[in-house]
């Protein structure tokens, strides 16, 4: 019989996450590290240690940037991306929480389908180009087809992970107050899995824009990743750098963005709330 | 068989990897409506397994257990179980009124209805204030009267308690021992308290039943006839309380050694 006492025992889901206290000393190095690599950037090619047509200084990239701002062409190709990202994404998040929880629920489905998990899901996505195109050409399928295979596995393999972290006790409270296999599933088995799920959900959102940007730079399937391929055949290297800094950008936000949801719909977990003096 | 549960030819025997235990052997007692039985036993005894059989958790090996008449096959309707852990009984997804209404909702009960009992539970355990906390925020004491405020608000014929103060300290133990002689006395439910603790057993129970070591059969059982009211300064030191805890503290040392009992 178990006599230790547990109060901690929720296991962290993925990386630890600390609740921001950034102090102003970390902001304020930050910044400063921030505007060294700029000041980097515009110095390099100046002083001719790379050769500016291959590597324009800031100055020139930001003015290309401008330029693309107030190009129509360009939020266009912005939205084809974020559509791309977007639509891929929610069909991999969807599937993966389906496809996991089932093969979570169903006892058999998990001896079934691991060897098969596991054979399938190191295969590099862009390995999957020559298929895509064949199936789609261009088409936003293609893009599609990439980036649902790519995060559609993050997703699954957090799911199939926080499942498994269902605690004994939960279950049996559950079970003993006459909760049907759907109530557990909901009010048990899903908030446990929550926090893989949202690991996983942040993990596949990076993970969809590189797909979604690489098949648009292999495919030629429309967006930025086309555009960057157009910009770099016609010598327009400050647009093509401008393009980059773009998706950069958008990885960053995106990154922000899931981390905000999670911290949100967490408040509950050991993660987020951190210790609680009683 | 009279009673509102009762327990006959219980066995359970766990197989696994080559190896056979029989954790139960034989175990038949009842427990009358309104009763408040403490299972009493040596550490390993079976207690959580015997309990788990009863709460319809584990299918018994052989023989049955009735509740009202009824074989429990499931976890049945009418029954509540606290846990000795309860902060992982609790979840911390919900707040504190949340968990208590939980198993509510799988009863046909209107919105209304289900508020009401939760108030009144948390009220009655004096956790009314701690509706909308989390129960992490909340001390250990206190969780667990959240968890015994979820068992009542189910309003069960019969509460079962896994050493349900195991994990608390000494002080808040005795608050949550008092804490269930009133609320037996008060809602006259049926409650079956297994524990380790013969001070426990013997201060709490109206009746004791002493199990013996595994194979676990019944050791004894003790009628206790302490005063219905009951304080933890003078029924501790009466002589009676002495006496009761003394041949209860032999006839676990006799199941330990098994012997039979006298």
């Amino acid at each position: 019989m178990k006599q230790t006492h547990i109060d901690d025992v929720r296991p962290e889901s993925a990386p630890p996450r600390r609740a921001g206290r950034p102090g102003l000393t970390n902001a304020a190095l930050g910044a400063a590290g921030l505007a060294g690599f700029l000041v980097l950037c515009e110095a390099v090619p100046r002083l001719g240690i790379v050769s500016e047509d291959y590597f324009p200084p800031l100055s020139r990239i930001a003015d290309a940037l401008v330029t693309e701002l107030a190009d129509q062409a360009f939020w266009t190709a912005l939205g084809d991306t974020l559509t791309g990202w977007a639509l891929g994404l929610a069909i991999a998040v969807t599937a993966g929480i389906l496809a996991g929880v089932v093969i979570a629920v169903v006892p058999f489905l998990r001896e079934a389908t691991a060897s098969t998990i596991e054979f399938l899901r190191p295969i590099p996505s862009v390995a999957l180009i020559p298929l895509a195109v064949l199936l789609y050409g261009t088409e936003l399928r293609s893009v599609l087809m990439l980036v649902v295979y790519a995060s559609f596995w993050q997703i699954l393999i957090q799911v199939l992970y926080g499942v498994q972290d269902v605690d004994p006790v939960a279950e049996e409270t559950a079970r003993s107050y006459g909760l049907g296999t759907w109530a557990r599933v909901r009010h048990v088995l899903w908030p446990t899995a929550l926090p893989y799920v949202m690991t996983g959900v942040r993990l596949a959102a990076a993970v969809a824009l590189i797909l979604a940007v690489t098949a648009e730079l292999v495919i030629g399937a429309p967006g930025l990743g086309a555009r960057i391929m157009i910009a770099q055949t016609s010598q327009a290297v400050p647009e093509m750098y401008a393009l980059v800094v773009v998706t950069g950008l958008l990885g960053l936000l995106i990154n922000v963005g899931a981390r905000t949801v999670e911290r949100r719909a967490l408040a509950w977990h050991q993660s987020v709330r951190g210790e609680v003096a009683v | 068989m009279d009673g509102l549960l009762s327990v006959s030819g219980l066995r359970k025997v766990y197989e696994g990897s080559g190896r056979r235990v029989e954790a139960i052997r034989d175990l038949t007692f009842t427990v009358d409506a309104g009763e408040l039985v403490c299972l009493v036993g040596p550490s390993g005894c079976g207690k959580t397994t015997l309990l788990k059989c009863m709460a319809g958790l584990l299918t018994p090996t052989s023989g049955e257990v009735l509740l009202e008449g009824r074989p429990v096959s499931g976890p049945p309707p009418g029954m509540a179980v606290v846990f000795q852990e309860y902060g992982r009984s609790l979840f911390p997804w919900m707040r504190v009124r949340e968990n208590v209404e939980l198993p509510l909702k799988q009863k046909p009960l209107t919105k209304e209805r289900r508020r009401e009992l939760v108030a009144d539970a948390l009220d009655s355990v004096g956790l009314g204030d701690a509706a909308g906390a989390y129960p992490w925020q909340l001390s250990g004491g206190m969780q667990q009267r959240v968890a015994i405020a979820r068992a009542l608000a189910y309003e069960p014929d019969v509460l079962l308690m896994d050493e349900p103060f195991a994990a608390v300290d000494a002080q808040t133990r005795a608050d949550l021992e008092d804490l269930v002689r009133g609320l037996w006395r008060d809602r006259g439910i049926t409650i079956l308290f297994v524990t380790h603790d013969i001070d426990e057993a013997v201060y709490l129970g109206e009746r004791v039943l002493v199990l013996s070591a595994s194979p676990t059969v019944v050791q004894e059982q003790l009628k206790v006839d302490l005063p219905a009211e009951r304080d933890q300064l003078r029924t501790r030191v009466a002589p009676r309380f002495a006496e009761l805890r003394t041949h209860v503290y032999e006839q676990i040392q006799a199941a330990k050694r098994g012997v039979a009992g006298a």
